[in-house]
C-alpha cells in the first residue's frame, strides 16, 4: 500500500520538525473540508461569479489549419480572473485558510502570476498577504509586482541563493516555520510536502473536469491527447488528473529546455533530473553529482524551477505521461504563432505548451483532437519579448 | 547501546556538567580553517562537534548559517570534502564525537548507505538530518545502524507530547530540542516556551537533550541547564564571532575560541 502523500515512490513530507504539526493540522483540516459540500459550493460560487469559470474550450481553427494535423482546442485559463489558472488554487486555499482561522497568508511567486492571484484572493476575503519573490524575478516581472502592490499585498524581495522561485519557496518556508500558528502558506504549485501536492491538484482539477465536459459536448468523445506546460506542474496536473484513468488519452508535458538541455541552462527536471528531496518532497530534481541543487534557466519565469511536483515524477516513471523539453527559441516561436494565427498572446510558460502541441498534433490524423492548456495570458511578457527581440 | 556520544553524556552527567556542542559549517573559509577551528574548539573544552554539511537550499537556517554555507559552496566545497575533513581531523588527534548535520538531499543523492558508510569510515559518529521527520526516516535509520552511527532527532516546541515520546524513544545519542518555532540564528532572548519544552522533555525521558536554535550567550546556557538540558548547540553566534575578524583567519579563530570558552564555562 502506498503511504498517504505518496505517488508511487514520490512525494512524502520531508520537512524540519517545526513544520510537522502544522502540516498534520492542514492535512486534517483539508480532509474535513474536502468532504464538506458547503465548502465546494462556496468555492464554486466564487470561481463562477468572481473568477469567470467555466473558462471556454476554444477550437483553434487557424492554428490547426496551419499545422495540418489533429484539431487543437485551447483550454482558455488565460481568460480566468487575474489572467491565469493560478486563481483556482489561490481562491480555494484562501477559503481553506479562513476556515482554519488563519488571518495571514504568505506565498512564493516566480512569474508573479501566483503572487497576483493570491493577493487578489486575499483582497477579496479581507486577509493579510505577503509574497516572497526572487530579486531576479522582480526585475523581469515588474508589472506583476506593481499589481500585487495595488492589491494591498506586501512583496518581500528574496536575495538569497539564486534569487528565483526556489529561493522564494525557501524563504516562505522559513516564514511559515515561525508563523504557522496564525499564517497559512498558500503554495502555488503541486510541489512541497504532503498535503500540498494533493490540495493543489484537487483545486486545479477543475481545468480538466470542465475540459472533459466541454470536449465531449463538442465532439461527442474524449480527446486523443492533452498538452500542458510543466514548471512545478499545477496547470498540467489540473488538466491531466481527470483523464488519468482514460488510458487512450495521451498526456504530454512541456518542460523548459531554456537554451538547450545539453547546455545546462534549462529547467527540464523530469527530462534531465535525478531523484532527490527538495522543498519537502521526494521527486525529480536538477542537481549536481553530490546533491547540490542546480541553478536553472528559462525565458519563462514560471517554469524556472529545478524540481517538479511528485505526481508528475510518478506519471513519468510509470509512463502514463510523457515529458518533452521545449527551448526558449521554440517557445518564442509558439508565442508568435498563437498571437498571429489566433489573436491570442499566450504567457511564455503556455507558449512552451503551444509549441509542443503543434508537434504532437502534426503527427496525428485530422479527425482526432488535442486539448492544450493555455494556462496564462501573455500581457506580462510583452515587454520582455520586445526586449529579447531587440524591439525596445 | 553505548556509543561515543552516549559515553560523553554519561561522563558529563556524573560530573554535573552540560555538553557544549558548537556548530561548525564545513568548508567556510576553507578546509584548513574548519579543521583548525574544530581542533581549537576541542582544546577549549567542546564536548561534541556538530559539523554542518553546506546545502544549496538550507530552509531551516537563518541568514548567518545560510551565508556560511554559500561561502563554502561558492569556494568549491563538494560533499565528499566533509569526509576528508573528518578523516584529517581524526588524523591530527581530534577525539570529540562528530555529529554531521545535513539536509537530506545530498545524502539521498550520494546514496543513503554509501553516505553513512563513508561518514563512519571517516570517523564521524552521528548524523542529524534536519529535514527528515521520523515518518520518513526508516531507510536512514537502518543505514546508520548498519554503520554504527547515531541518528539525532529534533523535537520542536510544536511537537506534541505523544510524538515527543516517540522521538525520544527513536533518537540515539541525544535528542535535539529546538528552542524556537523558526530558523537558526543568534537571538537576544530565548522564549519561555523553550524552557517549558525542556522541562516537559526532561519529565518524559532520561535521554540526553541538547537545546539549539538561538542559543547565543551564557545566560541562555544557564537557563537551559536549569530547565533540564544536558547540553547546548550553538552555531550562528560562533560564526558571527569569527566573521567579525573579516578576512583575518587567525584573529577569527582567536575570537571564536574566546566566545566558545565563555559558552563552555556556562555549562559547568
Amino acid at each position: 500500500m502506498t503511504k498517504p502523500g505518496y505517488f508511487g515512490r514520490f512525494g512524502g513530507f520531508f520537512v524540519p520538525e517545526v513544520l510537522v504539526s502544522s502540516l498534520k493540522q492542514l492535512e486534517r483540516e483539508y480532509a474535513t473540508v474536502a468532504g464538506d459540500e458547503g465548502f465546494w459550493t462556496e468555492l464554486n460560487k466564487l470561481l463562477g461569479a468572481y473568477a469567470g469559470r467555466p473558462t471556454p474550450l476554444y477550437p483553434a481553427k487557424r492554428l490547426t489549419e496551419s499545422i495540418g494535423g489533429a484539431s487543437i482546442y485551447l483550454k482558455r485559463e488565460d481568460l480566468a480572473h487575474t489572467g491565469s489558472h493560478k486563481i483556482n488554487n489561490a481562491l480555494g486555499q484562501a477559503l481553506l485558510a479562513k476556515r482554519m482561522g488563519r488571518s495571514r497568508i504568505i506565498c512564493e511567486t516566480g512569474a508573479g502570476q501566483h503572487g497576483v492571484a493570491t493577493a487578489t484572493a486575499c483582497a477579496l476575503l479581507g486577509m493579510e498577504c505577503e509574497v516572497y519573490m526572487g530579486e531576479v524575478d522582480v526585475e523581469r516581472q515588474k508589472l506583476n509586482c506593481f499589481r500585487m502592490d495595488l492589491l494591498g499585498a506586501k512583496v518581500n524581495v528574496v536575495k538569497s541563493g539564486s534569487r528565483t522561485l526556489k529561493d522564494s519557496i525557501n524563504e516562505a518556508m522559513r516564514d511559515y516555520a515561525a508563523s504557522s500558528n496564525h499564517t497559512h502558506y498558500l503554495i502555488g504549485s503541486v510541489v512541497g510536502p504532503h498535503p500540498y501536492p494533493t490540495i493543489v491538484r484537487d483545486l486545479q482539477s477543475v481545468i480538466g473536469r470542465e475540459a472533459r465536459e466541454q470536449i465531449t459536448a463538442e465532439t461527442g468523445r474524449l480527446p486523443e491527447a492533452l498538452v500542458a506546460c510543466v514548471g512545478g506542474g499545477s496547470n498540467s496536473i489540473g488538466l491531466f488528473y481527470p483523464f488519468v484513468d482514460d488510458e487512450d488519452v495521451k498526456m504530454y508535458g512541456a518542460e523548459a529546455a531554456g537554451e538547450g538541455v545539453d547546455t545546462g541552462k534549462h529547467s527540464a527536471s523530469v527530462v534531465a533530473g535525478k531523484e532527490g528531496v527538495l522543498h519537502g518532497a521526494r521527486t525529480l530534481i536538477l542537481q549536481e553529482e553530490d546533491g547540490q541543487v542546480s541553478e536553472t534557466s528559462s525565458v519563462a519565469a514560471g517554469l524556472d524551477y529545478p524540481a517538479v511536483g511528485p505526481e508528475h515524477a510518478f506519471l513519468s516513471v510509470s509512463s502514463r505521461a510523457k515529458y518533452f523539453a521545449v527551448t526558449d527559441a521554440e517557445a518564442l516561436s509558439g508565442f508568435h504563432l498563437l498571437s498571429e494565427n489566433e489573436g491570442i498572446i499566450p504567457a511564455l510558460e503556455s507558449a512552451h505548451a503551444i509549441h509542443l502541441a503543434t508537434k504532437v498534433a502534426a503527427d496525428m490524423p485530422r479527425d482526432q483532437s488535442v486539448i492544450v492548456c493555455l494556462s496564462g495570458r501573455g500581457d506580462k511578457d510583452v515587454a520582455q519579448v520586445a526586449e529579447l527581440e531587440g524591439r525596445l | 547501546m553505548t556509543t561515543a556520544i552516549s559515553d560523553v553524556f554519561r561522563r558529563l552527567s556524573s560530573e554535573r556538567e552540560g555538553a557544549y556542542i558548537p556548530y561548525v559549517c564545513c568548508g567556510d573559509h576553507g578546509k584548513d580553517f574548519t579543521i583548525e577551528l574544530m581542533t581549537r574548539l576541542e582544546v577549549i573544552g567542546s564536548d561534541l562537534i556538530e559539523l554542518g554539511l553546506p546545502f544549496s537550499d538550507p530552509l531551516a537556517d537563518g541568514p548567518t548559517i545560510q551565508a556560511a554555507m554559500m561561502r563554502s559552496l561558492s569556494s568549491g566545497f563538494k560533499v565528499a570534502h566533509i569526509f576528508d575533513t573528518i578523516t584529517e581531523a581524526r588524523g591530527s588527534g581530534m577525539k570529540a564525537p562528530i555529529v554531521v548535520m545535513s539536509y537530506y538531499n545530498p545524502v539521498v543523492r550520494i546514496g543513503i548507505d554509501e553516505f553513512c558508510s563513508r561518514l563512519s569510515r571517516a570517523g564521524g559518529d552521528a548524523i542529524l538530518p534536519v529535514d527528515l521527520p521520523m515518518e520518513e526516516s526508516d531507510e536512514l535509520d537502518k543505514a546508520a545502524a548498519d554503520n554504527g552511527l547515531d541518528v539525532i532527532r529534533l523535537i520542536a516546541p510544536s511537537t506534541d507530547e505523544g510524538r515527543a515520546k516517540s522521538i525520544l524513544e527513536a533518537t540515539t545519542g541525544f535528542a535535539y530540542a529546538v528552542s524556537v518555532s523558526g530558523v537558526t540564528g543568534e537571538r537576544d532572548q530565548l522564549p519561555e516556551s523553550a524552557m517549558s519544552l525542556l522541562r516537559r522533555l526532561r519529565s518524559q525521558s532520561g535521554v540526553p537533550i541538547a537545546l539549539g536554535f538561538g542559543v547565543s550567550n551564557q545566560d541562555h546556557v544557564r537557563a537551559a541547564m536549569h530547565a533540564g538540558a544536558s547540553g547546548v548547540v550553538e552555531g550562528s553566534a560562533l560564526i558571527n564571532a569569527y566573521m567579525s575578524a573579516g578576512s583575518d583567519r587567525a584573529e577569527g579563530i582567536r575570537l571564536a575560541e574566546a566566545h566558545a570558552t565563555e559558552i563552555k564555562n556556562a555549562t559547568r
